[in-house]
């Protein structure tokens, strides 16, 4: 992760990687990017009634390069997936990818010619919601489940902690 | 790297031995005539090979040589006047005993807006030799309706069929470079084997992941038609106003358009091949998922050409609720149009989409105080809908129908005066009505060109000839009569609300047809009889009769059509999405000519294009 992987370990660094998560987790910008009919839900969520700006998120971002999370959001066509493979690879680290609905999880009900089953086969998912498509509840969990993932990175090299995330990290907002 | 699409051909999707002996069968001919029929026969004579009705359709087959003869004649005749050609779609016969007849036939849904008539016409596809195998081909109707362009070009991608004389012979959803024809019954569906396994060294797993077309970029050609004098800029498909991953090639001189070729099928998804693989009550869950901002008009579509291929009678007050169903998702569109489009147009009008979006939160509770669901709601079921209204419902649809016109109004106090609303929509993306007819448009852009035609009102289904309402209609052909126009009928479908709320007859929610309908839950505690008819048609579903019926249907974006092909088995041997918004979408090239580049963010939204029902 860029200049991060430089900075020395030490008591400094672990500080700063709780400010520094700290920040990433409360403004991940998402990227303006619809696929189908999970879209409309992930509007749903940026709208007045569930409110993501709760979660410093708001701010959809039309470019990659001002992105930190990649919300697939809907069925990845054969076609579509050299394109979301390119944005991803836009995307400036430290970013992330949450994989909304079922399709972009799995394919969903489309096991067809057309569509790539799960977006995981092309970019790394940091969170699957299920749902057909997921309720904004679900999409808000799935921020709340990618903020205890934040919570847990480092700034440091090689030092990423790879288990499980334990509930009762999973903290909902304001805690 | 090589394509590899992994041909999956998996038994238990295409197994027929269900079927009794007689099945599958090729349409019967069809009987009966019409005006109009006793006007063609007597032109064309031993070139009309039948002609008749079938299902209450007119229908019409043509020999190949005549197609073009008979398309120019339904347009021009004083006593015809089929001004617009609504759909083009094909089939491939291959699984029916054909008996040395053609393979692939092609079928044409033409409208007479000023007479009121539908007809179908089918023609048999000329079997070439070019290229490896045959390669069916017809002559193509651009020369007589521009509107045939996009949908032959999709029969061309999806079936193999070529068009001598179309303009501009390229695919349109799939990937250039695809391997075959998806639609073609000896292509497979396609897909996965789902793994039932958790050992890697299953063989199971082997297909994984091979479906994956070479993920790299290649420099895309340059549309025909365009001059590399003039900057080429693309447009998606990753781009915030597009609404969805449509891709445009915008052709610009200075800041000028000189030509848009859009490039489609970002979200092609197969509907139609996968419709052909599932039982005709379970290609509902489907319908939801393509037009996904009126999935209730989908679903009604839908139900409703199966069901008069059945000859099924819907229950009174199932029709009522389909009514009900289907006007507030109309409202719920747009909605979401108007919340999108001032959002497109100003950069950042970001107010109205929250209050829009308020109204619409509340039309998805009331789905979701039906159904449980609240955008994929596959509540309209054939036979009837899934489950009776719940006691509360009523009354909250009348809160909200009391606080509907006075929110429209608010939302036209924000916009519809303001100065530069209108500088930036008057007189912008103008249609005439005589092109609007030609390109086959439908719905608003047809309105708001001044064509008075609406099917609820003049081919009314569900009962809708029993409510009293407007038709708004608006001379201008621009984005701001479009705008003004879509206003209007939100205000019209809140009237036809109040109209069906207050007569919500009771009674059966669902056609007591037990070889259709599924029997109510409570049913099957008492009756065995109940239960045989429920796992009757769970397991294996109802048939069709052979024959094929076009219905179409008016939903918030224009006409939405069913085409289905049945051989007599459970399933569709051939189901067509005719979508309004890949119709309507085909217009943008003509419309954006000559404006700004930022008009034609302006074109797009006022279009209303949904992706997932452009590319199917
Ligand atoms: S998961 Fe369901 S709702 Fe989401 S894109 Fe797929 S089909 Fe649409």
């Amino acid at each position: 992760m860029g200049i991060e992987e430089k900075v020395p370990e030490g008591i400094l660094t672990t500080s700063l990687d709780s400010v520094v998560n700290w920040g990433r987790a409360n403004s991940t910008w998402p990227l303006l990017f619809g696929l189908a009919c999970c879209a409309m839900e992930m509007i749903a969520t940026g709208t007045a009634r569930h409110d993501i700006a709760r979660y410093g998120s708001e701010l959809f971002r039309a470019s990659p390069r001002q992105a930190d999370l990649m919300i697939v959001s809907g069925r990845v066509s054969n076609k579509m997936a050299p394109v979301i493979k390119r944005i991803y690879d836009q995307m400036l680290a430290p970013k992330w990818v949450i994989a909304m609905g079922i399709c972009a999880s799995a394919g969903g009900p489309f096991n067809n010619y057309a569509i790539i089953q799960g977006v995981d086969k092309i970019i790394p998912v940091d969170v699957y919601v299920p749902g057909c498509p997921p309720r904004p509840e679900s999409l808000l969990y799935a921020m709340d489940m990618l903020r205890a993932k934040q919570r847990r990175e480092t700034i440091g090299a090689g030092r990423k902690v790879e288990e499980p995330l334990a509930v009762d990290e999973i903290m909902p907002l304001g805690v | 790297m090589p394509l590899d699409v992994a041909p999956v051909i998996r038994s238990y999707e295409t197994q027929r031995t269900l079927n009794p002996p007689g099945i599958p069968a090729l349409a019967p001919p069809p009987e009966g005539e019409t005006e109009d029929i006793r006007r063609i026969a007597g032109r064309f004579g031993e070139d009309i090979p039948a002609a008749g009705l079938h299902h209450g359709n007119q229908v019409v087959y043509a020999q190949p040589g005549q197609l073009k003869a008979l398309a120019t004649f339904l347009r021009d005749d004083p006593q015809l006047q089929y001004e617009t050609l609504i759909d083009v779609t094909s089939v491939d016969r291959s699984e029916l005993p054909l008996d040395g007849e053609a393979r692939f036939q092609t079928i044409y849904q033409f409208r007479s807006y000023s007479r009121n008539q539908h007809l179908t016409v089918v023609t048999d596809c000329r079997s070439g030799t070019e290229g490896n195998g045959t390669s069916p081909h017809v002559d193509s109707l651009t020369s007589v309706y521009r509107g045939a362009e996009w949908p032959e070009r999709e029969v061309f991608d999806l079936m193999g069929i070529r068009f001598d004389g179309h303009p501009d012979p390229r695919r349109i959803l799939m990937p250039k470079n695809w391997p075959n024809h998806p639609l073609q019954k000896q292509a497979p569906l396609g897909g996965e084997e789902v793994p039932f396994t958790f050992t890697w060294d299953d063989p199971e797993f082997d297909t994984l992941g091979t479906q994956i077309l070479a993920a790299e970029s290649v420099a895309p050609d340059l549309p025909p038609g365009m001059s590399r004098q003039n900057m080429v800029i693309n447009m998606g498909p990753h781009h915030p106003s597009t609404h969805g991953v449509l891709r445009l090639v915008v052709e610009l001189d200075g800041e000028r358009v000189v030509s848009i070729d859009p490039d489609l099928g970002f979200l092609h998804s197969g509907f139609e091949k996968t419709g052909e693989n599932k039982r005709y009550k379970d290609f509902v869950y489907y319908t939801d998922r393509m037009d996904y901002l009126s999935s209730m008009s989908n679903n009604l579509g839908y139900c409703l050409t199966v069901e008069q291929m059945l000859g099924l009678e819907i229950p009174e007050r199932a029709q009522v609720i389909r009514v009900i169903m289907a006007e507030m998702q109309r409202i719920a569109s747009h909605l979401f149009w108007l919340a999108t489009h001032v959002l497109d147009v100003s950069g950042t009008g970001m107010s109205l989409l929250m209050y829009a979006t308020r109204e619409r939160e509340r039309i998805l509770d009331l789905f979701e105080m039906a159904c449980g669901a609240r955008l994929t709601v596959s509540y309209i079921r054939i036979g009837g809908v899934w489950q009776d209204l719940p006691d509360a419902f009523v009354a909250e649809l009348k809160d909200f129908l009391r606080l509907m016109p006075q929110k429209i109004s608010e939302y036209e106090a924000m916009v519809t005066e303001a100065p530069l609303w209108q500088e930036r929509l008057k007189g912008v993306g103008h249609v005439s009505a005589e092109d609007a007819l030609a390109m086959g448009l439908t719905g608003p852009m047809l309105r708001g060109s001044g064509v008075d035609w609406d099917l609820r009102r003049d081919r009314p289904y569900s009962g809708y000839e029993e409510y009293t309402f407007e038709v708004p209609t608006r001379d201008s052909g621009d984005c701001y009569g479009r705008f003004t126009l879509r206003l209007e009928e939100m205000r019209q479908s809140v009237r036809i609300l109040e109209q069906a709320v207050d007569n919500l007859p009771s009674g059966l929610y669902r056609s007591n047809n037990r070889k259709v309908a599924l029997p109510p839950r409570a049913e099957l505690d008492v009756s065995m009889e109940a239960l045989i008819h429920h796992f009757k048609l769970m397991t294996e579903g109802f048939h069709v009769e052979p024959g094929f019926f076009y219905h179409g249907i008016e939903s918030s974006k224009g006409e939405l059509g069913f085409f289905i092909y049945s051989d007599g088995s459970a399933k569709p041997y051939r189901l067509h999405v005719h979508g309004p918004s890949f119709n309507n979408l085909y217009a943008i090239d003509h419309i954006s000519r000559g404006e700004m580049l930022s008009d034609v963010v302006t074109n797009i939204g006022s279009i209303d294009i949904v992706l997932g029902e452009v590319d199917r």
